[in-house]
């Protein structure tokens, strides 16, 4: 760094205290949820007496989090390979198999990037609605992956142009249709960014709230993050039950997190530098 | 992004693959009756993704657009001209949520300078710069509902924060009951919650700075504000660029579950952003047509300032 070494400290000691405060909301309520309601009320910040799982267990089991979770789990795994299989198709088609107009495809697909939910809420209720796809699990996948195909389809475009001509050209004269070389080829020499896509989608999924608040109106059919929503109302005076609720529900995120850290930043930086 | 990618689907830059999948001249005679299917596979590729897309991104846009002109309840489906617009205008809710949005604008600089320092620090390796990265973008995959739920604990008017201040001598704050404090709550538990967004493109895009200019800053004894401003500022145009607009974006479109959870639009709407607006009208007060209007203004909000950032940014890295 250019400063001299005092400079240095005098920034990082900012920096380490800001790192504590990105960590400590979640050890806080870790915290929370292994407390007593009584330990709770009477201190909110002593360490819990024991390591006590009974909050969360609670949680999972009587005040319906398992469902919710579950509903979650099979609509994000429905959604992500839905859009990874879609995604890759368009992107393989985009990217190599150029023909009239495709440049003009990929700008439509560019121009619904920048359309979001908020501003066609009103009319994909409604067409959901005369569809009879409202309050249904295939609805809510539907709506997960119109919302987020122009992104994954961005994405994979600009993957799939990395990949070198010679590699389709090599396959089709050995004998491969079209679709023997999407399959064969571009879908394996595609994992790696399918797998970042394929993460991103499934967080983008599993942290929705609105397009599943808008889609999905009853309680039985509710994903985790509404679930989450509708505990704050009825355990308000049950903190600690509360915390689990949210910890359940930031869990898997925080395991996926240790593991593909470097795939979710690659996904969200894609784009933002040349090439 | 958009030149490379643009530029690689161009029909001229990859035109030998079309070509060898077009005419095949040298297939064997067997594989010709394949042609026809073959010369249709693209379209077949990109059938699903172009349905949807049409159905359910485009069509809805055009529908929502056309909506707007409409009436709601008795005058349901009537043509009602700008009506919608004047009572959205007139809304005391509505013109809350658009000083919320020009309070966004005003706080974007805020929201880009600080990802954008923490970045350079990080870069120019702060003892721990190793650790930071990880930590300050793990908030960012967090669900709003699960950071709103978090912080409506840690903003509890007898909760940690105000406990914090108050060992420090400073009086409790109602952070989320005074309605000329919470919008500031809110706006500022997005910031920590995003941030990390940010500093994690930031850090991709000082991956593609020239590591000599650094050092020959510093061999010419270059303050680090000088660095920032001549070497870091002008090398990164475009990653600034790129944050200053996904920001803005995240602060108009993603919301939504701060607010639901953290405030619920009060106290006394003054939490309101047009997103919540919309879905108020829309699925509580049962007002399609002018939850249609405010979805159209919430459009053009984002491509007004869209365009005027892009448009500014360019201007100042010309003159860089």
């Amino acid at each position: 760094m250019t400063g001299p070494r005092l400079t240095r400290w005098v920034v990082a000691v900012p920096m380490a205290a800001l790192a504590l405060a990105t960590i400590y909301p979640l050890v806080f309520t870790t915290n929370v949820a292994m407390k007593t309601r009584r330990e709770y009320v009477l201190d909110r910040f002593s360490l819990a007496d024991s390591l006590s799982f009974a909050n969360i267990v609670k949680a999972w089991t009587s005040v319906g989090m398992s469902r919710y979770f579950l509903n979650s789990v099979v609509v994000v795994a429905c959604s992500v390979a839905l859009l990874l299989l879609f995604g890759s198709m368009a992107g393989f088609a985009l990217a190599r198999l150029t023909f009239r107009g495709s440049s003009t495809l990929f700008l439509g697909v560019l121009a619904a990037l920048f359309v979001p939910f908020q501003v066609i809420m009103v009319p994909l209720a409604r067409i959901m609605a005369d569809t009879g796809l409202i309050d249904t699990y295939p609805g809510l996948v539907l709506a997960y992956v119109a919302q987020f195909l122009p992104f994954t389809i961005f994405l994979l475009t600009s993957y799939y142009s990395t990949v070198p001509p010679d590699i389709v050209d090599a396959a089709r004269i050995d004998g491969n249709t079209v679709y023997g070389v999407y399959w064969r080829i571009m879908l394996p020499i595609g994992a790696p960014a399918l797998l970042s896509v394929g993460v991103l989608n499934a967080l983008f999924c599993w942290n929705d709230v609105l397009i599943s608040l808008l889609m999905m109106p009853s309680a039985e059919h509710r994903t985790l993050m509404v679930g989450v929503t509708s505990l704050r109302g009825q355990y308000s005076d049950d903190i600690p039950t509360f915390a689990s609720g949210v910890l359940i529900a930031a869990i898997p995120v925080l395991v996926v997190y240790l593991f593909l850290q470097r795939q979710i930043a690659d996904g969200v930086t894609a784009g933002s530098t040349k090439g | 992004m958009t030149a490379q990618s643009l530029s690689s689907v161009d029909p001229a830059a990859a035109g030998s693959t079309g070509r060898t999948a077009g005419s095949a001249p040298a297939a064997p005679p067997r594989r010709r009756r394949g042609l026809r299917a073959e010369r249709l596979a693209p379209l077949v590729l990109l059938a699903p993704a172009l349905l949807i897309i049409i159905g359910l991104r485009l069509w809805p846009l055009v529908l929502g657009i056309n909506f707007s002109f409409t009436g709601d309840g008795d005058r349901n489906g009537m043509a009602v001209g700008f009506d919608n617009y004047a009572t959205l205008f007139a809304d005391p809710l509505f013109r809350t949520a658009l000083r919320n949005v020009g309070l966004l604008v005003l706080l974007l600089p805020v929201a880009v300078a600080i990802p954008g320092l923490l970045a350079t620090f990080i870069y120019l390796k702060v003892p721990g710069h190793r650790l930071y990265r990880g930590v300050y973008f793990f908030p960012a995959v967090l669900s709003p509902v699960i950071v709103g739920a978090i912080f409506n604990l840690l903003l509890a008017f007898d909760g940690p924060l105000n406990k914090l201040l108050g060992g420090l001598g400073l009086g409790p704050v109602d952070w989320l009951g005074d309605p000329d404090v919470a919008i500031f709550a809110v706006v500022g538990v997005h910031v920590w919650a995003t941030f990390g967004m940010a500093l994690v493109v930031f850090l991709a895009g000082f991956a593609t700075l020239d590591p000599s200019l650094l050092d020959a800053a510093k061999v010419d004894g270059a303050t680090l504000p000088q660095t920032i401003r001549h070497v870091i500022v002008p090398g990164l145009t475009r990653t600034i660029q790129f944050v200053f607009v996904t920001t803005m974006i995240g602060m108009l479109t993603s919301m939504f579950g701060l607010i639901y959870v953290m405030t619920t639009g009060g106290p006394e709407g003054s939490t309101y952003l047009p997103e919540y607006y919309i879905w108020i009208q829309q699925g509580q007060m049962n007002q399609p047509a002018l939850a249609s209007a405010a979805s159209t203004a919430l459009f053009l909000i984002m491509l007004v300032v869209g365009l005027a950032q892009i448009g500014i940014l360019r201007r100042a890295g010309k003159e860089d």
